[in-house]
């Protein structure tokens, strides 16, 4: 589709810089190895592709997360949102999970979603983990704004971190945002953020090399099946 | 009294059944077990259902003569049997009495559990109201909290380490993967949850010294046997088990009125029972399928039956001595650990697993070879109701 | 806070033993008088645990739950005022106090509560 850049200047919202976040690799509990690297625009396309079948999924909130972050990656994609951001997990070059936030300010992040492909093995944890030290430890910020539309997610944050409930609007009008400050991240961090750097060099490529996805039925087998834990 | 027999068995997938509601699950196992047994469309003389969260959770009782009519056996006599975690082999020990002291002929057993359509925190205060109303359940006390209580002890006492732990985890998540019943496929990797600095995101602490690969899941599902007299097993020409014994024992409710918590007195004094019943021992055993709600569990269940010596069960298990092809095999199906654990069918579904394997009808990298005694112990509330049984298998 | 710790253990009159909490009869003979005991000064920790997946109706993000015997041999699950599991052992001496416990339809519900000395 032609896009008159003239109007783009235009449309476009200014961007925050950001340094890039430095990629890690974590071992999941049935001992495979799980890259969390940062995504390019040019990738969204692809992230698109794993993320389509959940939008269907109506278990574990899966429907709504799916729908949120497709509509924001996609605005990442075509320059429609500030700051925006997206970490992918991946085992054996798949993807396995997706997370994404934004920089609200330059002291206050948003965190949006988070989305685990691979259920059973923390993902989600290990995900929402990576973007809280790329908030707290890269990008330089003081506080990040959270909500969760689903009950493991509140299980997972709002009480195992803990955060502090706050009465500032969900950005889409949904429940009030809870806060993670420096001093709840560091003080959690031992016990909720892991990771080795750097990753090894046949992972690191391997990851880069091609976002592989599963197949619909695959996916909504693993998110949806019958073998849940 | 007479011998009683096992004509059928089935049982269904445990996990996240969303589609099926109680009713569902319970029927369809039934069904099997009652074509398993070649009843065709026969009737049975009663039906005993084991559950313990119908009236809970789903809001529903008398669930064993909603399944009378559910699956049209009236006017068959009826009754849902409740103990904690042990409804399943109470529901099975009920049954089995009826048939013994003459009276039935024919008796289904069924045992089910929809647990999954609650969120955790409700089907853990659910699990926990099994605790005593005023001495524990207000505290917050829940079932991994008093294994996890129990487990310190034990530890302490009996000197088993995480390493003990670990080696039941693995080997019941490896069993898992070949059960295509099992609640959870998936094979654990001792770095991801024990050896790497990673395991404390993937394997974190639930109720200290215990971790989440210490615990069963929680499950939806439904298992069934049909029980009838050996004339019956008898004519059906091929090899058949038996109930060979079966013992219960209770302690006290509160885990602070025993005088020492780590002696599971129910667990040595139902064996007992069902060893003198059955005329066997403990070495006679070649297979079981031991109550591991928690890991701490399947090592002290294995200790209190006669396995192995205080102190000793952890050890073996780490030794290999309770795989396949191990001096006792245990929890061949994955155990609660990977089968799952919907409430009331765990005892049911203990139960058929030991049949599959009396029957030699499992797959070689699940079977016992030639496997001819086996033995189940099912654990209600948090050791003060347990129930032991003993089945054998006979050749026609 | 309350002042007394209102449990009542009960004292089999005819053999002595020491029930908390009730039993119609005697555990040991079977008796049904007794006599009612409170629990005595300190306690001391017979076993404890973090618990990190409450039951609903729990907003904190883990309790820690013990057992104790106090100095007259009354035995009761109590919750423990500690901030984790690190300092504490079996055999801690630990202070008695009867408060809140947990909330049930808007109201407190009282309880044991332990505290490491």
């Amino acid at each position: 589709m032609p896009v008159d850049m003239e109007l783009e200047m235009v449309l476009r919202p200014p961007q925050l810089p950001m340094v890039p976040y430095p990629p890690k690799v974590i071992t999941l509990a049935n001992g495979k190895r799980m890259v969390v690297r940062q995504a390019q625009r040019e990738d969204v396309p692809a992230i698109l592709k794993s993320v389509h079948p959940c939008l269907f999924i109506e278990r574990d909130y899966y429907d709504i997360v799916s729908a949120r972050l497709y509509g924001e990656l996609l605005a990442w994609y075509r320059y429609r949102v500030k700051s925006e951001y997206c970490l992918l997990g991946q085992v054996d070059g798949y993807l396995v999970g997706i997370v994404n936030g934004r920089m609200e300010t330059d002291k206050v992040g948003m965190s949006y979603h988070t989305l685990a492909i691979d259920r059973g093995l923390r993902i989600g944890s290990h995900l929402f983990a990576a973007k809280m030290e790329y908030h707290l430890e890269y990008l330089g910020q003081e506080d990040v704004l959270i909500v969760a539309e689903s009950p493991i997610g509140f299980r997972r944050w709002m009480i195992e971190y803990p955060l502090e409930p706050t009465k500032i609007p969900h950005e889409l009008g949904g429940g009030d945002s809870w806060r993670l400050t420096r001093e709840i991240y560091f003080k959690a961090k031992p016990r909720l953020v892991v990771g080795d750097r750097p990753v090894p060099k046949p992972l690191m490529d391997e990851a880069v090399a091609e976002i592989k996805f599963a197949d619909d039925d695959t996916i909504r087998e693993r998110i949806a099946g019958l073998k849940g834990r | 009294m007479r011998d009683v027999a096992i004509l059928g068995v089935g049982m269904l997938p445990f996990g996240r059944r969303d589609e099926d509601s109680l009713m569902d699950m319970l029927a369809y196992a039934s069904l099997k077990a009652l074509d398993d047994a070649g009843l065709g469309n026969d009737t049975v003389d009663a039906v005993y259902v084991a559950n313990m969260g119908g009236g809970m959770l789903q809001h529903q009782a008398s669930i064993a003569s909603s399944l009378v009519d559910r699956l049209s056996l009236l006017p068959a006599a009826a009754e849902t049997i409740e103990n904690g975690p042990a409804s399943g082999a109470s529901a099975v020990k009920n049954g089995v009495l009826a048939i013994a002291s003459g009276h039935y002929d024919t008796v289904l057993v069924a045992g089910g559990e929809k647990m999954r359509e609650v969120t955790g925190w409700r089907a853990t205060d659910f699990v926990a109201s099994m605790t005593h109303p005023t001495a524990e359940y207000p505290y917050g006390i829940t079932l991994p909290g008093m294994a996890g209580m129990f487990t310190r002890l034990y530890m302490e006492k009996h000197g088993v380490t995480r390493e003990h732990l670990l080696a039941i985890s693995l080997k019941n998540q490896e069993m898992g993967t070949r059960n295509p019943y099992a609640h959870v496929e998936m094979a654990l990797d001792r770095e991801g949850i024990f050896d790497s600095p990673h395991a404390v995101v993937n394997n974190p602490v639930s109720a200290d010294p215990l971790h989440l690969y210490d615990l069963c899941p929680v499950s939806d599902g439904a298992a069934a046997l049909v029980l009838c007299t050996v004339e019956a097993a008898k004519k059906r020409g091929k090899p058949y088990v038996v109930i060979a014994g079966f013992g219960q024992a209770t302690d006290t409710h509160t885990l602070a009125e025993r005088d020492d918590p780590t002696d599971l007195k129910a667990v040595s004094l139902a064996a007992q029972k069902a060893f003198a019943m059955a005329k066997l021992k403990p070495s006679d055993v070649h297979v079981a399928e031991l109550h591991d709600a928690f890991t701490i569990l399947e090592i002290a269940e294995s200790e209190h039956v006669g396995f192995f010596k205080k102190g000793e069960g952890g050890k073996a298990a780490v030794a290999g001595k309770t795989r396949l092809g191990g001096q006792i095999p245990i929890n061949l199906s994955g155990g609660l650990k990977a089968r799952g654990h919907p409430v009331g069918a765990t005892g049911v579904a203990q139960m058929v697993d030991i049949v599959w394997q009396l029957r030699h009808e499992l797959p070689e990298n699940r079977q016992v070879k030639n496997a001819q005694v086996g033995l189940t112990v099912n654990f209600g509330g948090f050791g003060n109701n347990v129930l032991c049984f003993i089945l054998r298998r006979v050749e026609p | 806070m309350i002042d007394e710790i209102a449990l009542t253990a009960y004292q089999c009159k005819k053999c002595g033993k020491l029930h908390y909490p009730f039993h119609d009869r005697c555990l040991e003979c079977r008796g049904r008088e007794f006599d009612k005991v409170k629990p005595q000064g300190n306690a001391k920790l017979l076993t404890y645990t973090a618990i990190f997946n409450l039951p609903w109706g729990f907003d904190q993000r883990f309790l820690i739950i013990g057992v104790a015997e106090f100095q007259n041999h009354v035995k009761a699950m109590g919750q423990i005022k500690a901030e984790s599991t690190d300092k504490l052992k079996v055999g801690l001496a630990v202070k008695p106090s009867w408060e809140p416990i947990r909330v049930q339809n808007g109201e407190d519900v009282y309880g044991l509560k332990l505290e490491p000395m």
